[in-house]
């Protein structure tokens, strides 16, 4: 906790200056004309370390993923393995073959690159990071996803990036939602481990009650 | 009795094999039909028992033939299952009956006097060639009781729910919808439908999204935990009947057909994002409707209202829209369904068929040659788990047997949608509304 908080004030120091330019550095696509691009943040209200434990596993994307019902990896998640993952009833696709491009664990960079299925987005690529960054006085995260993909036929710019960016942000929100359940759950077991070294019997109507 | 199974799909809906070996499971999810709906002139059980013999499920060969007629499953003539009951179906006894799950083809009954008060139904629900079932049906026949000094008179509940995202919003709705419609409908005097019926949905919804923060079906196949799933819905329509009127309610793209003098008239309209004013009301919200694999609001969910989908919230509404329809001498049978059968089979089809199976004088006999052989049956009964007969077949005491037209006809159009393809789990309600001179019997 206190290496985040000692990661926040040096971002504070930076301020503008590094989320401007070094971060869009990690997100450069390359967009050709008949493709589109975009980039979403999102503030968590959870340490970076939860979100990116999260966010890093290529295997198990359904872990937030409002849409993803099971995935499969055959070997170890490293670059360049694929995943076949399953999409929920009721939206345009039921699978989905991803690459795993990127994985950056100092640097919190993951990047992925949409190879196969039975929908439309064709050529897509995307790079999720994760920033620290005070929220509200308390050691929280930013969350940037960007992505390029083609524009198929029939459909105009505007809808593409409007319906990628419809289900990022449903990806993001979701994530905002696990990642803070999580962090809840981890002051509230910090209280039950500090009660418990005080009263034992308290403790255990925390953990009931709390959990 | 029906079992239509693809022999590779036993294991399918609810037990969960790798994804892999599921990916390409093409087929119908078996359902069955008691014993004695195959068996008109069952009264006793002993005749129910004999009639396991005869009433077989059909060979191998036949299995694979989707449009192959359904035969019966002795398995499901054993004695807890004739405790499953919706005799007297009002609520306490649905509410027994709210465990059971996704895939049933439930015969309904018809009683031999007073025919308005018990209705003839019948129902059938396949998972088909999706990966999960997701559609639930709730049938509650008499759920709200009237009486006066002069008359009694009972109102029945049927529902259709499709389920999207996972199954439990749809399961949820079975379980609680016609509850919810049952108190307003006891608390409003005036029998204001649209507004009851709003109001129950309402509260519906209400209670998925709460309920979705607080519990989660043992079933549910989410790998999100409470309260992050709420990118899950489901369409409803219901109908109530009473004496006088047809009352439907819909939401979503399921749809209530009703074959009046043999013409078909949609008591429903499906919400599609790209109906007209359903694009001017989500525009007006500030949403969008992008055609990505047909019109989806958002470019994601392809109906504009659902119940749950709490994500896409103002912009999918659960607020039915409500139909009142005067009951005329000409009403034939009303239709529910959801969009598995809608999608490939058309309004005027559909009731021509039903149509062609309660019109006939008799239709017993036709799945005599159907056999099944006692090695099959013993695997059958092994993996039961996904399917249960909810009805009774009959109640000796009350003089009951099964419709089995109404079965036939539901379980013939679900068969005919998956013969012309259709993707999605298929659910289908046939309630006769043909009156009967009421016959009494000592």
């Amino acid at each position: 906790m206190e290496m985040i908080g000692g990661d926040d004030t040096d971002t504070e120091m930076y301020g503008a200056l590094v989320t401007a330019q070094s971060l869009r550095l990690r997100h450069l696509h390359h967009c050709r004309e008949n493709q589109c691009t975009s980039v979403l943040v999102k503030y968590i209200q959870a340490p970076v370390h939860l979100v990116w434990s999260l966010v890093r596993r290529f295997d198990q994307p359904q872990k937030y993923k409002p849409f993803i019902s099971r995935c499969t990896v055959n070997g170890d998640p490293e670059i360049g393995c694929l995943r076949e993952v399953n999409v929920k009833s009721g939206l345009p696709a039921t699978t989905s073959t991803e690459r795993l491009e990127q994985l950056d664990d100092e640097e919190h960079i993951l990047g992925i690159n949409i190879i196969g299925g039975d929908h439309r987005l064709k050529n897509y690529s995307s790079i999720l990071t994760v920033h620290p960054e005070m929220i509200d006085g308390r050691s929280g995260t930013m969350v940037m996803e960007s992505f390029v993909v083609d524009v198929p036929q029939g459909n105009t710019k505007d809808d593409t990036c409007y319906f990628v960016e419809s289900l990022i942000k449903c990806n993001l929100k979701s994530l905002a939602c696990v990642s803070e359940r999580l962090a809840a759950q981890d002051i509230t077991n910090s209280i039950a481990t500090f009660c418990n070294a005080s009263n034992g019997y308290r403790e255990k109507n925390h953990t009931e009650t709390n959990l | 009795m029906a079992d239509i199974c693809y022999e590779d799909e036993t294991s399918a809906c609810e037990s969960r094999p790798l994804w892999s070996s599921r990916k390409w499971r093409i087929g119908v999810q078996r359902f069955r039909m008691s014993p004695s709906e195959m068996n008109p002139t069952a009264s006793t059980t002993e005749e129910e028992d004999k009639s396991e013999g005869i009433y077989n499920k059909r060979n191998k060969q036949e299995e694979y033939d989707f449009m192959n007629c359904a035969s019966s499953s002795p398995s499901q003539s054993s004695p807890e299952e004739e405790s499953v009951s919706l005799e007297d179906s009002d609520v306490s006894i649905s509410d027994g009956n709210s465990s059971v799950n996704d895939v049933a083809v439930i015969p309904s009954k018809k009683t031999v006097k007073e025919t308005d008060l018990r209705p003839r139904y019948g129902v059938a629900s396949v998972c088909g060639r999706r990966r999960d079932m997701e559609d639930a049906v709730a049938l509650h026949p008499s759920f709200v009781r009237k009486q006066t000094e002069f008359s009694r008179t009972r109102w029945h509940y049927f529902g259709v729910y499709d389920g999207h995202g996972c199954s439990h919003v749809a399961a949820r709705c079975k379980e609680r919808l016609h509850e919810l419609v049952q108190e307003e409908a006891l608390s409003d005097k005036k029998e204001e439908w649209k507004k009851m019926m709003e109001r129950s949905f309402t509260r519906m919804d209400k209670e998925v999204v709460r309920w979705g923060e607080t519990v989660m079906s043992a079933n549910c196949r989410c790998e999100l935990q409470t309260p992050d799933c709420d990118a899950v819905g489901s369409t409803a329509v219901v109908s109530v009947i009473t004496p006088e009127k047809i009352i439907v309610a819909n939401c979503g793209d399921s749809r209530a057909v009703l074959c009046r003098n043999g013409k078909a008239v949609p008591l429903s309209t499906d919400h599609k994002p790209d109906r007209p004013d359903e694009l001017d009301r989500i525009q007006e919200a500030g949403g969008r409707v992008i055609y990505w694999d047909g019109a989806r609001v958002l470019g994601v969910l392809a109906m504009s209202r659902a119940i749950g989908d709490n994500y896409l919230k103002p912009y999918v509404t659960s607020e039915p829209e409500v139909t009142v329809t005067d009951r005329t001498e000409e009403d034939e049978f009303l239709i529910l369904a959801t969009d598995g059968l809608w999608d490939v089979v058309t309004n005027e089809a559909a009731c021509t068929m039903v149509r062609m199976c309660l019109n006939r004088k008799s239709g017993r006999g036709r799945r005599r040659g159907e056999t099944q052989t006692p090695g099959r049956r013993s695997e059958e009964e092994g993996k039961e788990e996904e399917e249960k007969v909810v009805g009774s077949r009959k109640n000796g005491k009350r003089g009951e047997i099964t419709d089995k037209a109404c079965t036939e006809a539901s379980v013939l159009l679900t068969k005919l949608a998956l013969a012309k393809h259709s993707s999605d789990n298929v659910s289908v309600v046939v309630i006769d509304l043909r009156r009967r001179r009421k016959r009494h019997v000592a």
